[in-house]
């Protein structure tokens, strides 16, 4: 984002709209379809069900990220949740076997503390946009974008970047080691 | 003088590193081609991988390779070096005591070895490093690997739950120390952990936040090193694993841990800053909680193996002690004895192990002196060792840091260590009772044809003699590194 200070790049059609709200409408769709797709994780009662709505909305907001001209967060978003956080929680449904969907809860001290803290969230949300939106304020935002990213990775934090392959390469033979074939029957 | 370093100052101060590395990779690729399985060619070679390493670590001691490296991510310094040294030969240590147990407890020599020298090597990442990132890396890499090599007798249950609950409460410890690092970073808006605390050494310059991040990022350090609060995992992890991998976990992640904590809290601690006035007291109790907590359990254990565990948790608190007074020299020689007492006892563990199952309780133990004079007499050394008498190395270890204590003005703390060490002295000398007093009830017959074992046996010995009785070499050694720290 260089020039706007909400850091919204809207593209619509083949013009491009900087600026606060203006042509948000396009983005009315994949909004929608998010805040479907939570409210149906939600209200859905069977397991695999919740975990596949969610898959959906971490890619809806991906999609937004990418619409919103924040291709690295988009990424990060479908790879990082999307991907890998809930194919965890999909193997730890399918491990668990659960067949029956989970008994119905009444509304209970535990209603009330995620209904405060959903508020506290938001309020926190709401707070963080309009400090964000205020005349004056600098949008953090991705100085170089992916470019910038990309040199930093393999100059300021190339030794940082390469330990990373140590641990996956730990990751995986302890994985291999823990779960693997026994050798020789 | 000498030779000049045919090397470039940038890859030697990482070559100790790519030597391990390099050696995990050849074991790992060994043990995926390899005909036959049951060869120790991978142990050989992880072996030669360390020595190699430590070669390179003594090349960039004698050229005196110190500085930064790598846009600051890479640290080589005395205090780096000298831990790594402990590291290596802990890493040896390991596979030697492991050729037999491996085979006896059916588990993958290989699989060890590489995950060993993965660990040795995060642990070398985490000592030579001041950058937050690269030292949550190096710790991550460390652990992960440790989880998997405790769980590696995957017919026990007992090492598999060890893995299970190793690997939950470090994950915590982990997120732990990210996020104190995203608040650090938020607030000093750098990555650099000594650097960034000690400008705001001040409290009152010194954010909230950042605070509580160093809060986090010490939690998780100390889970690590398992002091008090955080130790609740420690005895199963460490009775549940292979003997090796505990004498593993007894050391190595403590070791790199501690150095950590002392590159952190150094800067911070010294003089009458507003953070010393915080974090003094805190670590203070902290130490006297673990002394007194592993000490005290240690007490009840009817394992042999689970009261040694219990007796490194303690002896967590007592290097704890020299954190406090700051006293870099005392830290380093109390590792490196630790590594010989510790090492050495739970050698004589492995050395009771059968084929298929291990001797750690007490019962057990009862008639060595007269059946195997050597492993007895070897075994009560080393104890009398972690107990803290006068010929042994033991006892020197702890005279300088409560000496270091007392010199920094922590009376009380010396106090607290002095008496916690006289607690220990009861179920060390349990043992040793036992074994001489007691007869066994039937005779076990031992597998003594484990050369390697008793080579690291022998080196025990000899550490915490040596060291007892002529410390004098190692002491200045160690001193003269830290004279310019």
């Amino acid at each position: 984002m260089r020039d706007s200070d909400f850091g919204l790049t809207l593209a619509a059609g083949k013009t491009k709209y900087r600026g606060k709200f203006h042509g948000l409408g396009y983005l009315r769709y994949p909004v929608a379809l998010c805040i479907g797709s939570v409210l149906a994780m939600i209200l859905s009662r069977n397991q695999a069900h919740n975990a596949l709505f969610l898959v959906l909305a971490f890619s809806c907001l991906g999609g937004l990220f990418g619409l919103l001209d924040a291709p690295f967060a988009a990424a990060a978003q479908v790879l990082v949740y999307a991907g890998a956080i809930m194919v965890l929680f999909l193997f730890a449904i399918m491990m668990f076997n659960l067949r029956e969907p989970a008994p119905r809860e009444r509304r209970t001290l535990r209603t009330f503390l995620a209904a405060i803290l959903g508020l506290v969230l938001f309020a926190e949300l709401a707070i963080a946009a309009v400090r964000a939106i205020a005349p004056g304020s600098v949008s953090p935002g991705e100085p170089d974008g992916l470019a910038g990213l990309g040199r930093l990775l393999f100059t300021d934090y190339l030794y940082a970047f390469e330990i990373t392959s140590l641990l996956i390469l730990a990751a995986l033979v302890g994985a291999l080691a823990l779960a693997g074939k026994k050798e020789g029957g | 003088m000498g030779f000049p370093p045919p090397i470039p100052p940038s890859v030697l101060a990482l070559a100790p590193l790519l030597a391990l590395v390099a050696g995990a990779l050849l074991v790992l690729l060994l043990e995926a081609f390899l005909k036959r399985k049951d060869g120790e060619l991978p142990a050989f070679v992880a072996v030669f991988a360390l020595l190699a390493s430590a070669f390179f670590t003594v090349v960039s001691w004698n050229v005196g390779n110190s500085g930064v490296y790598l846009h600051g991510r890479l640290l080589v310094d005395n205090l780096a070096l000298l831990v790594t040294g402990v590291l290596v030969l802990a890493g040896i240590a390991v596979i030697l005591m492991s050729l037999k147990y491996a085979a006896h407890q059916d588990m993958n020599l290989g699989q060890l070895c590489g995950l060993l020298l993965l660990a040795v090597a995060g642990a070398m990442i985490m000592v030579s490093s001041s950058d937050g990132l690269v030292v949550f890396l190096g710790l991550e890499v460390l652990s992960v690997a440790s989880y998997a090599m405790s769980g590696l007798k995957r017919q026990d249950r007992a090492s598999s739950e060890a893995a299970a609950k190793y690997f939950l409460m470090g994950s915590f410890a982990g997120a732990f120390f990210v996020f104190g690092l995203a608040l650090v970073f938020g607030t000093s808006g750098s990555l650099d952990l000594t650097a960034g605390l000690s400008a705001g050494a001040s409290l009152s310059a010194f954010p909230a936040a950042g605070a509580v991040g160093l809060g986090l990022i010490l939690t998780a350090l100390f889970f690590k090193i398992a002091v008090a609060p955080f130790h609740m995992w420690a005895p199963d992890v460490y009775e549940g694993a292979p003997t090796p991998v505990t004498v593993f976990l007894t050391i190595v992640p403590k070791a790199a841990g501690l150095a950590v904590l002392l590159r952190v809290l150094l800067p911070l601690l010294s003089g009458e800053t507003a953070a010393a006035a915080v974090f003094t007291p805190a670590l203070s109790v902290a130490a006297v909680l673990t002394m007194f907590a592993g000490n005290l359990a240690a007490l009840r254990q009817k394992s042999v193996k689970r009261m040694l565990a219990y007796s490194s948790i303690a002896h967590a608190g007592y290097l704890l002690v020299a954190i406090v007074a700051g006293d870099a020299p005392s830290l380093v020689f109390y590792l490196l004895v630790y590594l010989f007492m510790n090492g050495g006892a739970f050698a004589v563990l492995v050395a009771m192990s059968g084929r298929g199952f291990e001797r750690a309780s007490l019962g057990d133990f009862a008639g060595l002196g007269r059946r195997h004079p050597g492993l007895a007499a070897s075994l009560s050394i080393f104890l009398l060792s972690l107990a803290g008498f006068p010929p042994t190395a033991g006892f020197l270890a702890k005279f300088y840091v409560f000496g270091a204590a007392v010199r920094e003005g922590h009376i009380l703390l010396a106090v607290a260590a002095v008496l916690a060490s006289l607690i220990a002295v009861a179920y060390y000398l349990k043992i040793i009772v036992v074994m001489y007093m007691q007869d066994a009830e039937a005779a076990a017959a031992f597998d003594r044809d484990d050369p390697a074992l008793f080579l690291v046996i022998f080196l025990g010995l000899l550490g915490v003699l040596q060291l007892g009785l002529w410390p004098g070499n190692a002491l200045s050694l160690i001193r003269a590194a830290f004279n310019a720290f």
